[in-house]
Formats: structure tokens, sequence, C-alpha cells
């Protein structure tokens, strides 16, 4: 389980301090699913890299299991916006980078490759492979720690509609498969609805939880089509646009 | 194939100029200035083992400061690139350095080192070391946070850092630095073989080739031509390194 207890951060110094994320408190127990939407640049990144160990909060605690995080975790996964795939590295290479930088045995990679539709691509270099491809690459290499934890920082960000999608279904398919807690940062609210149990609403900098959302009928790729997903979107979106301006 | 090719191709260019050149100021003139180039041929042919002799000395002192300019820029400027407070610190010392050619202390290198091999080492060691340091300071500089984000979230330390991220990230600027910089150390490696160097006598160095038969213009030329071979051949040593260092650069282009 992760707990989130009063979270705050600040960046900079003197003038130059920046209030990112104040007060945050939130939960997601074992094998939940939980998004969290704000609009853009309103510290949502700063609450995943916090519960990644990669900043240090100003203030509040956050717990996995019971503990607290000083540092990266070896069963907390992250994936960045873009996948941060190392150019200079094969498919195989940067699927098992995590691995290999944890000193951990390389075995079932190829079959995470297999499953996310990379076999036959492990010896290409990720120029090669469509941007499509490269997040999956990005979810095969988080994927092979076997988290826990999975953080994702908007793994489909500036993907086409259709990309998106099928990234949003292979996420969904693997959370079956894998029962890992996952904690989703977007801005879009389609894809908050799509794949998060619970969606948080965050507010325009800094950062508090405006709403919380719940979403039980998620779990399937039909979903989308279903008046519930509707019913949700249209309440985010309503919830996000009464923050404009604030 | 199609490389080689060019570099066919431009060699007879520079053939064909330099034959009309000779040719021109033959006619303006009244005598060969400029000697053609099959006569310059001819000569290197003749004093073939001094050309040769003073083309692999030069040759290997290019190739020992290379290895030394690697060895010492590369990694300290991954370091001062990498780290923020180094870079406060180091910083302006580098680029206070880096705009003074080593050549304007060749005096005092003469002093410090005598007039033997390790002088004229030193100074295109000096050369190139300054390239390959800004080069990799600011490629590392550059670096793209998502790389160093994804690296230390899936739990890099600062060595596996520099490891599978700085180090490959900064290789081809680096690499293009040296390139580029084959030219001016070519020019710094000329310039100390030519001034106390020449009492080497003409088979150690280029340099001491070209001043020993300044009077000989086809000779003289042929020094010259073994300068461009020089340049060339570690130009090319560099990108065919660069071509296997850096290979994924290179992937899906043909």
């Amino acid at each position: 389980m992760i707990s989130v207890e009063g979270l705050r951060i600040e960046y900079g110094r003197g003038r130059r301090r920046t209030l990112a994320v104040e007060r945050v408190d939130f939960q997601v127990a074992d094998g939940e699913f939980v998004a969290l939407i704000g609009p853009s640049g309103c510290g949502k990144t700063s609450i995943l890299l916090a519960i990644e160990g990669i900043i240090k909060p100003t203030a509040g605690r956050i717990l996995i299991q019971g503990e607290g995080v000083r540092g990266v975790r070896r069963d907390v996964a992250f994936i960045t916006q873009d996948a941060g795939l190392l150019p200079w590295k094969t498919v195989r290479q940067n699927a098992e980078l995590a691995l290999r930088l944890q000193h951990r045995p390389r075995e079932g990679v190829q079959e995470i490759l297999k499953t996310l539709g990379l076999g036959g691509f492990e010896n290409r270099y990720p120029a090669e492979l469509s941007e499509g491809m490269r997040r999956r690459v990005g979810i095969a290499r988080a994927l092979a720690l076997r988290p826990e934890v999975f953080l994702m920082d908007e793994p489909m960000a500036n993907l086409d509609t259709l990309t998106r999608e099928r990234i949003q279904e292979i996420i969904l398919r693997l959370w079956h498969m894998y029962r890992f807690a996952g904690v989703l940062v977007t801005h879009d609210i389609e894809e908050a609805a799509f794949l998060g149990q619970r969606i948080i609403i965050l507010s325009p900098r800094p950062a508090r939880v405006v709403e919380v959302i719940e979403n039980p009928e998620m779990g399937e790729a039909e979903y989308r089509r279903s008046p519930m997903f509707y019913r949700i979107v249209a309440r985010a979106r309503e919830i996000l646009k009464s923050q404009e301006g604030r | 194939m199609r490389q080689s090719f060019h570099y066919l191709a431009a060699a007879f260019a520079i053939f064909l100029f330099w034959t009309l050149m000779s040719f021109a100021l033959e006619l303006s003139r009244g005598w060969p200035l400029i000697p053609y180039p099959w006569n310059v041929a001819a000569a290197g042919v003749q004093y073939w083992n001094q050309w040769i002799a003073a083309f692999a000395s030069s040759a290997r002192r290019f190739f020992i400061s290379l290895i030394l300019s690697f060895a010492t820029g590369l990694p300290l400027g991954l370091l001062v690139g990498a780290s923020e407070r180094l870079h406060r610190w180091f910083s302006p010392l580098i680029y206070l350095l880096y705009p003074i050619p080593p050549i304007a202390l060749l005096f005092f290198l003469y002093m410090a080192f005598g007039v033997g091999e390790m002088v004229k080492v030193i100074t295109v060691s000096l050369t190139l070391f300054f390239q390959v340091l800004v080069a990799a300071h600011g490629a590392a500089k550059n670096i793209s946070p998502s790389y160093i984000l994804a690296v230390k979230a899936a739990g890099a330390n600062s060595l596996q850092l520099h490891r599978h991220v700085i180090f490959p990230a900064v290789l081809p600027e680096v690499f293009t630095a040296a390139r580029v910089s084959v030219g001016l150390g070519i020019t710094m490696l000329y310039i100390a073989e030519t001034k106390l160097g020449i009492l080497g006598g003409p088979g150690a160095g280029l340099g001491g080739f070209i001043e020993t038969y300044a009077m000989r213009t086809d000779l003289s030329l042929a020094g010259v031509v073994g300068l461009a071979f020089l340049g060339l051949a570690f130009y090319v040593l560099l990108e065919l390194l660069e071509r296997w260092l850096c290979r994924w650069k290179y992937a899906g282009k043909g």
C-alpha cells in the first residue's frame, strides 16, 4: 500500500521558491489503480517523483508497505513521459537495464517483450522503432522488475489516438496479469477514466486534492464505450473546468 | 565503397586544380613556381626512405597525442559537465585556458621539456585535450534529462549513470570535435616540428622534412602532401572508430 500524507513539495530558495504541491493526502491499496489528473504544470509529476524517491518532500511523508521512502526501491517501477529509452542500447538492453542496474537476473525479459508485441525486435535500436513501440519498450523495462508498485508519468503523452488507446489497453491487460498497484499521472481525462479505479483530481499549482471520483466499473477494453465511462469523463471535466482561473 | 569513391573523386579534383595552377603560374611567370604533381610524386619516390620516416614520426606523435588527449580530456569533461558544483568551479578555468594556443607557449615548453620528442607530443596533446575536454563538457551538460531520470528511477548509482548514460551520450560529440581538431592538431605538430624541432633532421617528422627541403619545392611539396595524408588518415580512423562505438547513431539509416 502507498500512503501519501500531508505531502508538500517546494523548489528553489528565497525569491525563486516555488510551491509545487501543498498538503496532498491519498492512499493506493495493493493492486489498486489510481489516476492523478490535473492541469499541465500543476505538480502531478512532482508527486510521482516523490513516491519514486527521486525528490525529497519538503514536508509530509510517503510510506510504501509501511516503510518511509528513502530513495529508489527495488519493488517500484517508473515510466517517464517519453519512455526514456537510451538510444545507444538495443530493445533488449533497454528492457534489461533496470535489472542489470540492480544486479538482478535478467530472466523473463524475452517473455515480456513477446507479450508486448516486441518479439523479433530485440536487437533493434530505439531509432528503428515507431513511437508506440518505444513506449512499449519503456513499459517492458519497468515490468521486468516485477514491481509491486507501477508509477507512470504520462506514458501515452504525444501519441496519436489509436496508438494511445492500444497502449492503454496493454497497460490494463498487464494490470490484470500482474496486479500491481498503479499510479498514473495524466492530463487526459478519458485516459484517467479508462484506467483509474479512482480518479484523484488536483488543483492548478500548487497541487491539492480537489476531489476523488470512484470509478469501480473500469477494467475492460469495452468500458470506453459505456455510458458510465462518459458520465465519469463528464464529471471529471466539470470539476477541472471549475478549477480554471482559480 | 561509396565513401572511397568520394575520396578518390576529391583526390582527382585536387590533382586537376593543382595541375591547372602549376600550368597557369608557369605561363604567367615563365617557370614552374609550383611543381607539377607528377614531379612532386617523383621527388617523393626518390627520397622515399626519408619521406616515410618523416611520415611515421609525425603519425606516431599524433597518435600518442590523440590517445593522451582522449584519456585525460574525456573523463575530465564528463566529470565537470555532469556535476553542477564542479561545473561552477572549473568551467571558468577551462574557458580561460581553452583559447590559448599551446604554440604561444612553445618557448616555455621547449625550456621545460627540451627540443626532443616530448615537447612535440605535449604541444599537440594540449591542443587536442582542450577540444575533447570542451566537447565532452558541453555534451555532458546537455544530456536529455529524460535519460538521466529513467536510469536514476531504475536504481542507477553515480558510476552506473556515467557508464550507461553520460559516457555513451557524449561520445558522438567528442568524436566530431576530435575529427574537426585533426587539422588544428596537425598545424600545431607542423609548427612544433619546424621550430627547434628541425634539429632532428628531415626524417624526424614532416615539419622537419618540409623545412629541410624548403629550397627544393618538389620535395617540400611532397612533405605537404604527407601532411594531407596524415590528416586524412586520422580523420578516417576517427570516423571508423565512431561508426563502431556509436553504431546506434547510424541505425535505420541504411
